[in-house]
């Protein structure tokens, strides 16, 4: 079967199918509806690796749901950009997979639609269907928080739902407000409506509910307090994946606002200040506390920050930069996640863990050095490329901008090197040494063969980046491929 | 003191946003202009679809995609609520059963819900209501007996496998149309005569699976919810 551009369906309709059916087949067997789940996740990524050369040949591949073409129908657009998140939320899904466990069909059932919802929310080109799957991504976010059955589980899982609620509520408003204002939903429709009836005040205030209202899963400063509860209390394969993956995948959708409805100074400023404060409260909050979990989740604060900081500087640099630190945060973090997984509760209580497993501590120290930006490690390319869009923009608020990430990487590295120490320190007798088996360490250490391959990699991977963050900050593309007809 | 200075700080807020909104809503034109995709759906909507309740033709063909979205979000929602309530949902139902009043009605009532269900479900594109409305309305059918009988067992077994399917056929319709080379969710069998009860084509199929997906899970969730309850209730009373 050849695939056709209405196959970009599928990484959404797929997952729903098998999901819709995943109950029915765990009443015969667990084993049986996890080994389904899995193939269906490999078949989504495969899918997307096979729609690629498509994408990449014509810019994107789009199809209108029903065949009712935009803007009176739902279109689905999959660039490389929405591609390339779908794979990595397939592969991350895979990766971190639920094992046996209590309940383990219903944990798969919230696995596949977190992948039909996030796939959803990367392809479509529909702003409320966009919302739509939103919700699902943020229910399956819900059920996959309360998973381990604990009490702290529950709270953080219930906390998270209210605050999850009002910001849907408010992304909803904003939804509304555009519709209200523009009569559209399609953001390629938008996009040429938008000069003209998305500015002042109207646009801003719709633009601000819908950032604070994905801004809850993309973790930005003032709507990401739930993150290290919900990041400590949830199993760590949950959190590896809402941390690496899913937390971008929002993030993807401010940008696809930013650029085609809202290339308003006021509009940027506010996500630059947003961003800003969330490297800041992020790094120093990561500074204070006390156990890895939420060293981890701070700092996946503050690494949003840096996409929302990327994102607010207009033109291809901003995108590119942005989606540098996306890709190596998706890397860096899942495996600092697996690493924080056994060297659980107090740091202080880690001294010499190094010694007893020298491979989980030089992954420790390999994905310290790249997140702080020493050279030749991927994360000092991205963060470069940051400081170099946002010289180059110029303007007093970048510049502070640059200033305040600077002093948060010296914060940043203070306190991971203070892990380091106390890893390499030496142990106080009497204390059962924590050792990894391979295989809990096996995702982690892939992770890091990664991030060495794109080290070695780094001038035609950036080469790529380029070409597709061109592409992606492109309005006027988006909008003629969607409408081949003009409007 | 603390707890006062949160309420006033969210008082203000809300006044704030109330504020805010007002001077937006008022800047908004209602129903006026701008307002493209909605009339230009109204004026083709009974060509493309022959779906004579343009709600339905809205909600099945133009944004069929939006409503699987919300069968979907249903469905996680009853799965993480199934995970959350775990093992209790396995707990024997028990409870005294209800006065003589409900039970009677329950009985009374059972049959007409089911057909009142399967009307508004059947003849969503066609009038006013759908597999939602209607879903809901057959959920309240199995609900009601169980009110009555707190202690009569909830087969799940059925609702199960009547949920998934419903939900699958929802999707595979979708995909025929992928594989006669259209897009995902192109109506399927011609659009008919409108009015009649086979009309508009695939989208009464598609109100028939929304219809049974709903009913069946929010029975279910309201069983397993039930369910839960007891043991709590009947802690409190040991």
């Amino acid at each position: 079967m050849t695939l056709t551009a209405h196959h970009v369906v599928l990484p959404v309709a797929l997952p729903l199918l098998v999901a819709f059916l995943l109950p029915l087949v765990g009443r015969l067997s667990d084993g049986l509806a996890r080994l389904l789940a899995q193939l269906t996740t490999l078949a989504v990524a495969v899918i997307a690796l096979l729609l690629w050369p498509a994408a990449s040949d014509g810019g994107a591949l789009v199809s209108a749901m029903g065949g009712f073409a935009a803007p009176i129908g739902i279109v689905f657009y999959a660039d490389k950009l929405a591609l390339m998140f779908v794979v990595a939320l397939a592969v991350g899904l895979l990766l971190f997979r639920p094992r046996r466990e209590h309940d383990s069909t219903k944990v798969q059932t919230l696995w596949l639609l977190l992948l039909a919802g996030g796939s959803g929310l990367v392809l479509s080109g529909d702003l409320f269907n966009i919302f739509v799957f939103y919700e699902i991504t943020a229910v399956a976010t819900y059920g996959l928080g309360a998973s381990a059955h604990t009490g702290a589980g529950y709270g953080a899982s219930l906390r998270y739902l209210l605050l999850s609620a009002l910001g849907s509520a408010f992304a909803l408003l904003g939804i509304a407000l555009v519709y209200a204002a523009a009569g559209t939903l399609n953001l390629a429709d938008l996009s040429q409506l938008a000069g003209e009836r998305l500015t002042g005040p109207m646009g801003l205030t719709a633009f601000v509910l819908m950032v604070l209202g994905f801004g809850v899963k993309a973790e930005l400063f003032p709507v990401n307090t739930w993150v290290p509860e919900v990041y400590t209390a949830a199993p760590t394969r949950v959190t590896a994946v809402l941390a690496g993956v899913v937390s971008k995948l929002a993030m993807v959708v401010i940008l696809r606002l930013l650029v085609l409805l809202f290339q308003d100074p006021a509009a940027l400023g506010f996500l630059l200040l947003l961003g800003a404060i969330g490297v800041a409260a992020g790094e120093l909050a990561a500074f204070r506390s006390r156990d890895l979990h939420r060293t981890f989740a701070y700092s996946s604060i503050a690494q949003l920050g840096l996409m929302a900081v990327a994102f607010s500087i207009p033109g291809h640099a901003g995108v590119l930069a942005g989606i540098a630190v996306a890709l190596h945060h998706l890397v860096v973090k899942p495996a600092f996640f697996v690493l924080a997984d056994r060297w659980r509760g107090e740091i202080a209580g880690l001294t010499g863990a190094g010694r007893t497993s020298p491979l989980a501590a030089g992954l420790f120290v390999l994905l310290s050095l790249s997140i702080i930006g020493i050279p030749p490690l991927p994360g000092f390319w991205a963060k470069l490329m940051l400081f170099k869009a946002a010289i180059d923009a110029g303007g007093a608020g970048n510049l502070t901008a640059v200033a305040i990430i600077l002093a948060a990487t010296v914060i940043e590295a203070a306190y991971l090197f203070r892990v380091v120490g106390i890893l390499y320190g030496t142990a106080p007798a009497g204390r059962p040494p924590l050792r990894f088996t391979l295989g809990e360490l096996a995702p982690g250490l892939l992770l890091g063969a990664v991030l060495i391959a794109a080290t070695v990699s780094v001038a035609p991977l950036g080469d790529g980046l380029t070409a597709m963050a061109a592409d992606s900050a492109d309005a006027a593309a988006y909008a003629s491929r969607v409408l081949p007809g003009g409007n | 003191m603390k707890g006062n200075a949160r309420a006033f700080a969210s008082a203000l807020f809300l006044i704030g946003l109330g504020l805010m909104l007002v001077t937006l809503f008022e800047a908004l034109p209602f129903g006026g202009a701008p307002m493209q995709v909605g009339q230009a759906i109204a004026g083709r909507a009974l060509e493309d679809t022959g779906a004579t309740n343009i709600v339905s033709a809205v909600l099945l063909a133009y944004r069929g995609l939006d409503t699987l979205g919300e069968v979907a979000i249903l469905f996680v929602a009853a799965t993480a609520a199934g995970l959350v309530l775990g093992g209790a949902g396995r707990a024997e139902a028990q409870g005294t059963p209800a006065g003589f009043i409900l039970r009677a009605a329950a009985a009374l009532l059972f049959p007409f819900l089911l057909v009142l269900g399967a009307y508004i479900v059947i003849h969503g594109h066609l009038t006013p209501g759908g597999g939602f409305q209607g879903g809901a309305i057959l959920a309240a059918a199995f609900f009601v007996p169980l009110l009555a009988h707190p202690a009569s067992p909830v087969n799940h077994g059925v609702a199960t496998v009547v949920e998934a399917f419903a939900g699958a056929v929802f999707v595979v319709i979708g995909l025929a149309g992928l594989v006669g080379g259209g897009a995902f969710l192109v109506p399927l069998l011609g659009a008919g005569t409108p009015g009649d009860l086979f009309s508009a084509g695939s989208l009464p199929l598609l109100y028939l699976a929304i219809g049974l997906k709903v009913g069946s899970e929010l029975a279910g969730l309201m069983a397993r919810i039930a369910a839960a309850g007891d043991p709590a209730r009947q802690g409190g009373k040991a």
